[in-house]
């Protein structure tokens, strides 16, 4: 009985660190997918997400209205940006553009400390009540709201890029810049869409999360570079592929640490991808 | 011309929405010339947090002493850069305040990594250095180093003293990767035969983790009566806040270092208890009476609580200490030279400050004793003192 | 001109040699930034022969920066060797290990690449966390001496500035040589179409590799100078952030010129002298900084330089 509930307790804080790794995964595909761009500021629109939140509610503010309010908060300051700062150098190289999300990035943190402080930040959960008990593991209530947030966001990506003319002009601009600008598609508005959108959904990320975090301003490097790897297994452009191969990572993670070694986990985990990457170029889940 | 007003209102913006933040720059006139304390805190990174509570304290500590006329006629006046939590960082500015702010004394650091660092260079070139966190003191080489910081020692001993009187004997170590993690180890194992207590098993967490149930699920099966998780901060919280959330009945014991408001407003909800070894500063209102240091932790907590609205706490009183033992060596010393300084701190006997009485020799340069760190816990979202 | 063209730079060289006898003369301080700018120089040329003209990109540069100044921290704390024998037996092990992982890292393109160097860059530092017997872990490891060469202890500051900055000098030189050969422009050939190269006959595999080794050989110096020159090492200097601030410093300075590099480097080195002033907004200044370095001056600083002397040249040439 003990080991089997050892096994499940390490399965469910796998899923709990792989929901949190596979909702920042999304948010940077979605912006890598239509701009080819490795963003490196969206560790700070995840704490700017549930930082503004944070503050929402201590300001009295319904939680929905609050939920609502902060992604529209952040999905403006993105678009801010990518006008104000990415647009004036879109024809430089790749790495200038990604240097360029650096330099956001410590602004945006710098930004963050000087509004919120240096100390940590609680979010209640969305739902009050004791964690579930199955086989003798505890699994807390905000995952289910992180699956379920998720799983709404992929359906409406989905929707989005498959249904509507907006999303199917990205998906264009994303495969060919050139020929949908023939076609009459704005490369910049579609840019501008992906990047509200990737900041929308990385502060949707941050706020599913905080309840589970302390939120700080410099919480998001690690959530970030965890999504980066959850990105480069499920190969860059897939977004099934990304959730995917978050909660893998996460699952993966709990058990390393749980069953072989909670000191050399990282290593291990670390030297995965690097196997991973080799071993399959492209992703573990791309077609190719 | 695009570029330059998109940029601009940008920059515009942020500042919108910070000018609730001024910025405050004292410089203390005086007939004579001020002696530099260089102070080196983390101010940005993981741990800015703390670095701040040091830093207010700090500079409240040298307006105070301004106020009451100086030392030996001269006014303090305290430089603080940032170290970033950074070795390199913490070197550089503490190079910068030894050959360019010239700087008689240095206070401060928080990691153990930035500590070392320092300290390195404050024996190069012999400018006495007081320090406030978990580095362990080697009085063979540090000799310009000094900590008041309670010995980390004291912070494992301490507990596990109360441990032992309340019949505690089964301990489970949930430690940090890390140097705070390797310290607590290694401290835990050395100090269980004498308080007979057993490590029944120990488990290790990235503190960057959102989540250690794994840990604590592997742990819970070896039935401890406590879990030691030696870490400060976010971490120990999450630790607090995970074992709650399994329902595991027992206390968890975390580093010093976390009594501080931060920290209580992050566990205080919590239905563990919680165990924490501090200093007096924690809880002034709560030291007895009798206790010698009693009157300077109550004023001083006073002070704080006027001029920055919270009181003082551990952190801001390791600084307090450091910056009233160079004080009080500047007097007896009656000059600023760095040896004779050290000289001056190294024989100091009996100084009575926050965290305790200090009694510093060639082979002692932490000073304070096992009874100055008391053992809190919470109650009703306060301080409570369980050992004193 | 076309004289002044080819001696140019000398005159960098002849501010390097003279700034300590001249302006920077007793500050210890000043030296010592200028030996950390040094030694990122070197980190950042080694860098720029990797991206910029082989077109490899790597979140991991510090991993070996890292191998270095351990190799020579462990070596002469623990083992009593000389610093120089340490530095070169780095360097030795720096190479070995590149040569041993850059074929199949290298096999990678562009973000995956960038991971792969990452998690290297991680590996590394989790294992000198690890192995706290012998690395120190965490804590980092204290009291290493300082440089020594033939008996003659390099304490002082202007010593260490000297020798730093002539094998900083070494690097560079030996860089532009290595640009300018056959082998250089065989890597540019492959920087600019892989594919191509290989109907050429090219083996790009080796030639990634050959830089790979180069690259990181100078990570390991730059790792052994800075090992001794802090007496005191912890894994947080070795981190994925410091990788990623060696390559802001390409693109900050101009990427694929190896001038540019070395500029970025001393920039970005010297910057918190100027944001330390405003302790509260540094973070903030220091992205806002770098925002406007890029968005004026999308070649680098190193660009301005360049469009500067084509300018006097072209007027001269008149």
């Amino acid at each position: 009985m003990g080991d089997i509930s050892h096994l499940v307790q390490f399965f469910f804080s796998g899923l709990t660190t792989g929901s949190i790794y596979a909702l920042i995964a999304v948010s940077l595909v979605i912006v890598y997918k239509v701009s080819q761009l490795i963003c490196f500021s969206q560790g700070e629109f995840f704490i700017f997400g549930a930082l503004i939140m944070v503050t929402l509610t201590s300001k009295g503010i319904p939680m929905p209205l609050a939920f609502v309010l902060s992604i529209l908060i952040a999905m403006a300051i993105g678009a801010l940006i990518q006008q104000a700062l990415i647009r004036p150098i879109q024809g430089s190289s790749i790495g200038a553009l990604i240097v360029m999300t650096i330099a956001i990035s410590l602004a945006l943190r710098g930004l963050a400390m000087l509004i919120w402080g240096r100390e940590s930040h609680i979010l209640r959960p969305f739902t009050q009540g004791t964690p579930l008990q199955i086989f003798g593991a505890t699994l807390q209530l905000q995952v289910f709201w992180i699956v379920g947030i998720t799983a709404v966001v992929l359906l409406l990506i989905w929707l989005f890029f498959e249904k509507t003319s907006l999303g199917i002009a990205m998906r264009a601009c994303a495969e060919n810049p050139l020929g949908a600008s023939l076609m009459g598609i704005s490369v910049q508005k579609t840019a501008l869409f992906a990047w509200a959108w990737g900041s929308g959904i990385g502060a949707l990320a941050g706020i599913a999360v905080a309840p589970l975090m302390f939120m700080q301003y410099t919480s998001g490097v690690m959530p970030m570079v965890k999504g980066f790897i959850a990105m480069s297994i499920g190969g860059l452009s897939s977004i099934v592929g990304s959730v995917i191969a978050g909660l893998l990572l996460g699952v993966i993670e709990s058990y390393t640490i749980g069953v072989i070694s909670s000191k050399f986990s990282d290593t291990i985990v670390f030297a995965l991808l690097m196997v991973v990457l080799i071993a399959r170029p492209n992703g573990l889940f791309s077609k190719s | 011309m695009k570029k330059m007003l998109a940029i601009s209102t940008l920059i515009f913006v942020m500042f919108l929405l910070t000018t609730n933040v001024g910025l405050t720059q004292e410089t203390p006139k005086a007939a004579k010339e001020p002696y530099v304390i260089g102070g080196v805190f983390p101010l940005t990174g993981g741990l800015s947090w703390l670095g701040v509570y040091k830093q207010k304290g700090s500079e409240l500590k040298v307006e105070l002493i301004n106020k009451a006329g100086g030392v030996n006629g001269h006014p303090l006046q305290l430089i603080s850069y940032d170290d970033q939590s950074s070795p390199e960082q913490g070197a550089k500015v503490a190079q910068r305040l030894i050959s360019k702010d010239k700087a008689i004394a240095i206070i401060g650091t928080a990691s153990v990594p930035v500590s070392g660092a320092v300290a390195s260079l404050g024996n190069k070139y012999k400018i006495p250095v007081i320090i406030g966190s978990g580095y362990s003191v080697d009085t063979q080489k540090d000799k310009f180093i000094f900590n008041t910081a309670h010995k980390t020692d004291f912070a494992c001993a301490r507990p596990f003293q109360y441990f032992k009187s309340k019949g505690i004997t089964k301990v489970a170590l949930l430690m940090p990767i890390g140097a705070l993690g390797e310290l607590g180890s290694t401290l835990a194992r050395k100090y269980a035969p004498t308080y007979g207590i057993t490590i029944v098993g120990e488990e290790k967490f990235d503190i960057k983790a959102p989540d250690v149930t794994s840990q604590l699920a592997k742990l819970r099966t070896l039935n401890p009566q406590v879990i030691f998780s030696f870490c400060t901060g976010e971490p120990a919280a999450l630790v607090a806040r995970n074992m709650s959330q399994m329902n595991m009945n027992i206390p968890v014991l975390v580093s010093h270092g976390n009594a501080n408001p931060g920290f209580l407003k992050l566990v205080s909800n919590l239905s563990i208890p919680v165990i924490v070894p501090a200093g007096r500063a924690a809880a002034p209102e709560q030291v007895p009476d009798n206790d010698p240091c009693k009157k300077v932790v109550v004023e001083f907590s006073k002070a704080h609580m006027q001029k920055y609205g919270e009181p003082a706490n551990y952190y801001s009183a390791e600084m307090v200490d450091a910056i009233d033992l160079i004080a009080a060596a500047l007097k007896t010393a009656g000059s600023a030279d760095g040896e004779k300084l050290r000289d001056a701190i190294e024989k100091t006997k009996g100084f009575v400050g926050m965290n305790g009485v200090y009694n510093f020799s060639s082979t002692d340069h932490h000073g304070t004793v096992l009874d100055d760190m008391m053992v809190i816990g919470i109650k009703d979202g306060k301080w409570i003192v369980l050992l004193k | 001109m076309d004289k002044i063209k080819k001696v140019w730079w000398l005159i960098p060289v002849v501010i390097i040699f003279l700034y300590p006898v001249t302006v920077g003369g007793k500050s210890a301080y000043w030296s010592g930034i200028l030996v950390f700018a040094g030694i990122y120089v070197i980190l950042a040329v080694g860098l720029d022969l990797l991206m910029g003209f082989t077109g490899q990109i790597s979140v991991g540069h510090a991993a070996f920066f890292a191998v270095g100044a351990y190799t020579s921290a462990v070596l002469t704390v623990k083992y009593g060797f000389s610093p120089v024998l340490a530095m070169f037996a780095g360097m030795f092990l720096s190479g070995i290990l590149a040569w041993m992982i850059g074929r199949p890292v290298l096999a990678l393109k562009e973000y995956y690449l960038a991971m792969a160097t990452l998690a290297f860059n991680e590996i590394i530092i989790t294992l000198i966390v690890g192995f706290e017997n012998i690395t120190g872990g965490a804590s980092g490891l204290r009291d290493i001496p300082p440089f020594s060469i033939f008996g003659l202890v390099l304490d002082n500051h202007l010593h260490y500035y000297y020798f730093v900055w002539a094998i900083v000098l070494i690097v560079i030189a030996s860089s532009v040589l290595i640009i300018r050969s056959p082998f250089g422009r065989t890597l540019v050939a492959i920087h600019s179409d892989e594919v191509a190269a290989r109907t050429f006959g090219v083996d790009c595999a080796k030639y990634k590799t050959r830089v790979f080794v180069l690259a990181n050989v100078f990570a390991s110096i730059a790792g052994s100078l800075f090992a001794h020159s802090m007496g005191f090492i912890a894994p947080d200097d070795f981190g994925v952030s410091t990788s990623v601030n060696i390559l802001v410093m390409l693109f900050l300075g101009g990427i694929g010129t190896i001038y540019g590099p070395i500029l970025g480097a001393i920039f970005l080195k010297l910057l918190p002298e100027i944001t330390y002033l405003v302790q509260d907004y540094e973070l903030l200044l220091n992205g806002v900084i770098l925002i406007i370095v890029l968005v004026f001056m999308p070649k680098g600083i190193y660009g301005i330089f360049t469009t500067l002397r084509n300018r006097v040249f072209e007027k001269a040439g008149k």
